[in-house]
């Protein structure tokens, strides 16, 4: 006997929950509990003093957390802005160029060049952060400083100047990020059908013009939420920027904070995780609120 | 469909439990006990410890384990009786965090209260926390002055930080350095501002960093900065001095094997005196020691004290003090004649007489960033001295009050 087709989707709608249920459980695990149990430490007193032996003390750590909220965490912000836009802007561009080139038509050892070029995705960043702080910019023994001595005789400090250390992370950053978005790229590149292309080129279209009227359009929702992950990747920061100038015992002297970093020295060496907590939670919302923003942007784009 | 189903759950439930699975660790009520030892340390000076405990068997089994992020895991399981450690050897500047958290006993409830009696006074100092002692140190380590003796004869070693001022600025040319160290660290520079009569913080965990005395102190050795490199991290400051290029430096005891390995004909002198005080310059010290986990000491009491007596012997110590290169916690060992025989722990030794144990108030933690800063700030961002301390003290305040 045959089932209603209602019967029958509601049954598939059942055992497709079903299949999921271990990785919702897992996502529950790995993401949403931990969010919660933050959200609940925030409303504790939760410290040195009360490890163990915590009470619920309301919304008393967002007050206090509302302190570090102040002109140095604004200050903060608008770095983490203007760190996010520029890291951004020179991703997308350097990995257009470069996932291009790639895809040049006979171009010669094409895989040797992706698998170098996927080579600083490999290192561990914690590594690549350091070499970078000490092959390159130190004062010392750094490669560029010796180059830049040989060249005009003048010893830099890359780090210790804040615009000079904010390039550096730049640098440093691009070198980390560069790999996954070439990656995403290559494979939107691939994705295209050339007769698009020989259809331009049989109308005159050059390459620039086929840049901006076929691959990009083309590229956008493919790489989209690719650019939605670095966007906050970049925007959470911390490592780049904490490694290369402010770890403690090795200061460079530079001032650059990203909202993370300076939560972090204001909030999180005290060992009161009820407080870093409530600016953990801060920094969640705050995340989201960007995130809604640029998915609005998004959506606006596309109708 | 089921059957994958199934066994997709039980996957899950399996890890699940895994998850929660205990070490294994508790005191068995017949058989050998088994008592679990954290620590940073490396296999050398396990091996002296394991060795030593070997004489306890088969009635007591020590494990030592490896922790790396040791501090971290004591916060989250330090009353957990299924996955603490029964002991863990580690520095001594943890203490007052864990003793406020009720992680810790005090060493006296087991060992009787003249536990530490004929310990070196540091240790003892750097051992106790609000009158009581939650540590049985095994050895310390002080900051050294070392000098390469390719440049500088024993003689003409500065015996005066002016003496050490006009050397470098005779030999800090050409690529070399008269002198090096990790100027903006406050582990090193606190150095300076000891010299000075001044500290970090005070015994009551209020900071002193807008004090006349550190004040003093920084102004002062900003100008030994102004002929140091500029970065002030370990690897460049060491690698100055074993290749050559620095003429002398401050460092720890860890650093000598390098030196040696390097081919660095290296000499140790007392740390010079600060002319304008008459004070020598007094680095911090770290004791490093086993110290007792609350949860585990009411059901393994016994076995706890005697593996602690049994490393508590001075022949343990000085073995520990070959292996490490630091010094021995117990007195009576500087009457042998290995010990004093090795110019290096009598160096620390001399020191410790001056030298200051690392704060183990847990105000301390949030003094080594502001710290940091400070020094980072004065010595190379080139602000004044005034109102940076004056901030420095205002943040290290604000955090203090913030951990409350």
């Amino acid at each position: 006997m045959k089932q209603p087709k209602e019967k029958q989707t509601g049954k598939k709608t059942a055992i497709a929950y079903l299949v999921s249920v271990p990785s919702l459980i897992l996502i529950f695990l790995i993401v949403v509990f931990p969010i919660l149990y933050t959200g609940y430490i925030s409303l504790t007193n939760m410290n040195t003093y009360h490890w163990f032996s915590f009470d619920i003390i309301g919304f008393r750590n967002y007050e206090r957390a509302l302190l570090v909220f102040d002109s140095g965490f604004l200050s903060a912000l608008l770095m983490t802005v203007v760190w996010t836009a520029v890291n951004m802007a020179l991703q997308l561009l350097i990995a257009f160029l470069i996932s291009n080139l790639l895809n040049v038509k006979h171009l010669p050892l094409r895989n040797v060049y992706k698998t170098i070029l996927m080579f600083p995705w490999a290192m561990p960043g914690y590594v690549s952060i350091l070499l970078w702080k000490t092959g390159m910019f130190n004062s010392q023994f750094g490669l560029l400083t010796q180059w830049m001595e040989d060249l005009s005789g003048l010893t830099i400090r890359w780090l210790q100047n804040d615009v000079s250390a904010f390039i550096c992370c730049t640098v440093v950053n691009l070198w980390l990020a560069l790999p996954f978005m070439i990656m995403i790229m290559d494979g939107g590149l691939k994705s295209i059908d050339r007769s698009y292309y020989e259809s331009a080129t049989l109308d005159g279209a050059g390459p620039i013009r086929q840049a901006i009227s076929i691959t990009l359009p083309c590229l956008k929702p493919i790489i989209g939420p690719s650019v939605m992950i670095t966007l906050f990747t970049t925007f959470k920061q911390f490592d780049v920027i904490y490694l290369m100038t402010q770890q403690v015992g090795s200061q460079t002297g530079a001032h650059i904070h990203t909202i993370i970093t300076y939560a972090y020295e204001n909030a999180f060496i005290t060992n009161n995780y009820g407080y870093s907590s409530a600016i953990s939670i801060m920094i969640f919302v705050l995340l989201i609120l960007f995130a809604q923003v640029m998915n609005r942007k998004k959506k606006g784009a596309n109708t | 469909m089921r059957k994958i189903l199934c066994i997709l759950m039980v996957g899950i439930l399996f890890l699940l439990t895994g998850c929660s699975g205990n070490t294994g660790n508790q005191g068995k009520k017949n058989g050998p006990v088994t008592i679990t030892i954290w620590h940073d340390k490396e296999d050398a000076v396990i091996a002296v410890l394991q060795d030593a405990v070997k004489a306890l068997e088969p009635d007591i089994m020590v494990a030592f384990e490896k922790k790396t992020g040791m501090t971290e895991s004591l916060k989250l399981v330090g009353n957990d009786k299924n996955a603490a450690p029964d002991m863990y050897f580690f520095a001594h500047d943890k203490i007052g965090v864990y003793a406020e958290m009720g992680i810790l006993t005090p060493i006296t409830e087991l060992l009787g209260e003249n536990a530490l009696a004929g310990y070196v006074p540091l240790t003892v100092k750097g051992a106790t926390y609000k009158g009581r002692l939650y540590q049985v140190p095994l050895y310390f380590e002080t900051l050294l002055f070392m000098y390469n003796k390719k440049y500088i004869a024993e003689k003409d070693v500065p015996a005066t930080t002016e003496q050490l001022y006009a050397y470098m600025q005779r030999k800090t040319k050409y690529g070399h350095y008269g002198f090096v160290e990790q100027h903006s660290t406050p582990y090193y520079a606190a150095g300076w501002i000891h010299g000075f009569g001044g500290s970090l913080i005070n015994d009551e965990g209020a900071p002193c960093l807008d004090s006349a005395e550190a004040k003093a102190a920084l102004a002062y050795h900003k100008k030994f900065v102004d002929y140091m490199p500029g970065e002030t991290e370990y690897a460049t400051v060491n690698t100055l001095f074993t290749e050559g290029m620095a003429h002398a430096t401050i460092a720890g005891p860890w650093f000598v094997p390098t030196v040696r390995a390097a081919g660095i004909n290296v000499g140790i002198a007392p740390m010079p005196i600060v002319d304008e005080t008459g004070l020598p310059l007094a680095p911090y010290s770290g004791i490093q020691g086993l110290h007792v986990l609350k949860v585990q000491a009411a059901q393994k009491r016994d076995a706890i004290v005697k593996v602690l007596e049994t490393l508590m012997q001075p022949e343990v110590s000085v073995k520990l003090a070959k292996v490490s290169g630091c010094a021995p916690a117990v007195e009576s060992c500087y009457t042998l004649e290995e010990v004093t025989a090795d110019p290096l722990i009598m160096a620390m030794k001399q020191t410790a007489e001056t030298a200051i144990p690392m704060p183990n108030i847990p105000e301390m933690d949030v003094m080594w960033t502001v710290a940091g800063n400070l020094l980072v700030n004065v010595n190379m961002s080139g602000q004044d001295i005034e109102p940076a301390s004056a901030e420095a003290q205002k943040k290290a305040l604000e955090l203090i009050e913030a951990m409350k």
